[in-house]
């Protein structure tokens, strides 16, 4: 019994020190859980143009009946496209990246797109999102935090 | 080996007999444990792997590896504390399919072995018991890509 | 002198002087942790393996009784014992500790009662005036063995029993005449190997049921007496399982046995609520349950006449793998109260 006791004891220790160590910020924390329906973010020279485009990118995705959460992130070469699956529907992942890959490269072929389902993608633009909401984040940083996500998403696939 | 002779009268009328007074295992009870217990397993290793999401640069793909590493090590811990093999007459299956399993299985036989040595003794006898599941998974993994790869060569996916 | 087909009769009476009864901490917890005269609280018992420890219930069982009789090993002739770990080298270790000429038995968990025949057919024909016999297991080093690590998590089944972490061992000694109150072992009866072609090794009791009836029912055959001689038929490692198929098997061949007499020594040692399966096995559970509880409860005069029958399954994890049948054995040796 003291040994289980011990045992507990190492293990909330471990998970209070390791929890502590974070800068998630408030939005990116919850959105594995909830919507959080992030505005497209634009990382290139700003026109009503690339504006439009984006927020219709972001309605086209959005129609997919099976998910339920997009981030659009329009860098200088590529466009990278986030969304969640829903629950049930996870099982055809596969499927929906394809169809979905389709339906862009046939609606704007000018454009070069990266398609992910994967949370951890999702959750690294939504918190893009909130720190361009800082002043002090510059354009350049913003760039290379999204030169990190794409690296991230080809590491396995 | 394997060369069962026809049994005799008196074998067959005595497995008749000793049948009437052998207790049964709960087969049902025995699945709903299994179940439950594996299940909560499973849940820890999703949990894990969110928390790696989450603080550590892994995607939904790449956190597999250090989820079933923390798994295996948390089993390792129980092991050693005595709880493991508790639990397993508990759940049965539940506890002995998931990683956490394989992990006890390597585990135990490394503490039982100790005293006769670290090269003969827990060298020798580490995959004691695990050792067929990692000959065999490689092998069925070799036969299963061999298959697909003669499908591929003759066209037919 | 013989009698019967497989029996022999005592007619010295050899007297069971004095017993040395050593247990773990399972057993500590057990329903009989009082009839031990030494209980370890930990399993390795100070010792760094579990081979070693085995070999120390053995030597601090025989010297317990060596000290209630108040002698020393130089008094004792031979030393007949056994147990089950490859090649009984704990017995032997042991024995090369305590510097008695020694003769090392095999018979599965049916070692106690061979070594008491055997020792008591000795000191009857005057072969020594004192013989150390016994049988010890370990659960830890035991399970090592035959079945998986120890704290490997793999499921018992509910015919599944318990190793017992003990050490029964008994001083036989010559009938002077002048030891009433002692208890007297006054027949044996060797049994065949029987099998039956079970092969489950998480089955013993059902394995070695058949071979418990026939040595009780050749016992009573070649004695010419009848069950209601005793006042307990007591079987060595059964379990739940094997103690029913044996009463079954019993009543079926017409023996006039009650259920009242027939007990099991697996079955006694431990608590319902212990963790034991269908109750408790291995050499040293017939040796602990005889030489501890039973022959106290003689002394109390609870029992006059018991007839203890001890059974072994003759596997090794070899012929498991290899889809032998079990092959099982049982012993029975008669102990009364000398009045």
């Amino acid at each position: 019994m003291k040994k289980l006791v011990t045992l507990t004891f190492i293990t909330v220790l471990t998970a209070l020190l390791t929890s502590c160590n974070t800068d998630a910020t408030q939005n990116s924390g919850m959105s594995l859980i909830q919507k959080s329906d992030p505005d497209p973010i634009i990382l290139d020279e700003k026109s009503e143009d690339k504006q439009k485009l984006v927020s219709s990118i972001k309605k086209d995705v959005a129609k997919f009946d099976e998910l339920y959460d997009v981030a659009v992130v329009k860098g200088e070469e590529e466009i990278l496209v986030a969304y969640k699956v829903k629950h049930m529907q996870r099982f055809h992942m596969v499927k929906i990246e394809g169809e979905i890959n389709k339906m862009l490269e046939k609606k704007y072929p000018k454009e070069n797109f990266i398609v992910s389902s994967d949370y951890k993608i999702f959750l690294e633009a939504v918190e893009l999102n909130d720190k361009m909401k800082n002043p002090d984040f510059s354009e350049k940083d913003a760039k290379k935090k999204l030169e990190e996500i794409i690296e991230l998403k080809k590491e396995l696939t | 080996m394997g060369n069962k002779k026809p049994e005799s009268k008196e074998v067959e009328q005595y497995k008749q007999f000793e049948k009437n007074f052998e207790t049964k295992r709960p087969v049902f009870k025995n699945c709903l444990k299994a179940f439950l217990v594996g299940g909560f397993i499973c849940m820890i290793g999703q949990a894990i792997t969110y928390f790696y999401i989450y603080f550590f640069s892994f995607t939904e793909q790449t956190a597999g590896n250090p989820t079933v590493a923390t798994m295996v090590f948390i089993s390792m811990l129980l092991t050693g504390f005595g709880v493991y093999d508790r639990l397993g007459q508990f759940a049965g299956a539940g506890s002995a399919v998931p990683v956490t399993g394989f992990g006890n299985a390597v585990i135990s036989a490394a503490i039982e072995h100790r005293t006769e040595g670290f090269v003969l003794g827990v060298g020798g006898n580490l995959f004691k018991l695990a050792g067929s599941v990692v000959l065999f998974g490689v092998f069925s993994a070799f036969v299963v890509a061999l298959i697909k790869t003669i499908l591929i060569k003759l066209g037919a996916i | 002198m013989l009698k019967g087909k497989q029996s022999w009769i005592f007619n010295n009476r050899p007297v069971i002087a004095a017993t040395g009864v050593t247990g773990g901490p399972f057993e500590a917890n057990g329903r009989l942790s009082s009839d031990f005269d030494v209980l370890f609280d930990d399993l390795w018992m100070a010792e760094d393996s579990y081979e070693k420890a085995h070999r120390h219930l053995l030597e601090v069982a025989a010297n317990t009784a060596f000290e209630k009789e108040g002698v020393t090993a130089d008094d004792v002739q031979f030393m007949i014992a056994g147990d089950l770990i490859n090649q009984i080298t704990p017995t032997s270790i042991a024995a090369r500790q305590l510097k008695v000429p020694y003769l090392g038995i095999f018979g599965a968990c049916s070692t106690s009662m061979e070594g008491l025949a055997l020792a008591s057919f000795f000191v009857n024909y005057g072969g020594g005036n004192y013989i150390l016999t016994g049988a010890t297991s370990h659960n830890a080093a035991v399970e090592k063995q035959f079945r998986y690590p120890t704290e490997y998590g793999g499921q018992k089944p509910p015919t599944a029993q318990w190793t017992v972490t003990g050490s029964g061992v008994a001083l036989v000694k010559a009938n002077e005449g002048k030891d009433s109150g002692k208890p007297v072992t006054t027949s044996a009866t060797i049994g065949k190997v029987i099998d039956l072609g079970l092969t489950d090794p998480f089955n013993m009791g059902g394995a070695m049921s058949p071979a418990a009836a026939d040595t009780i029912l050749a016992h009573f055959k070649d004695l010419e007496i009848d069950p209601s001689y005793y006042d307990l038929i007591v079987t060595g490692d059964l379990g739940k399982i094997g103690h029913e198929t044996t009463f079954g098997l019993l009543e079926k061949e017409g023996l006039p046995i009650k259920r009242e007499q027939f007990k099991d020594c697996g079955m006694l040692i431990y608590h319902e609520d212990q963790p034991a399966q269908s109750g408790g096995s291995g050499a040293g559970c017939s040796a602990t349950v005889l030489y501890g509880h039973l022959l106290n409860e003689m002394k109390k005069r609870v029992y006059k006449r018991i007839l203890v029958v001890a059974t072994g399954a003759l596997l090794s994890p070899l012929t498991v793998q290899q889809n032998e049948t079990i092959p099982c054995i049982a012993h029975a040796v008669s102990i009364e109260m000398n009045e």
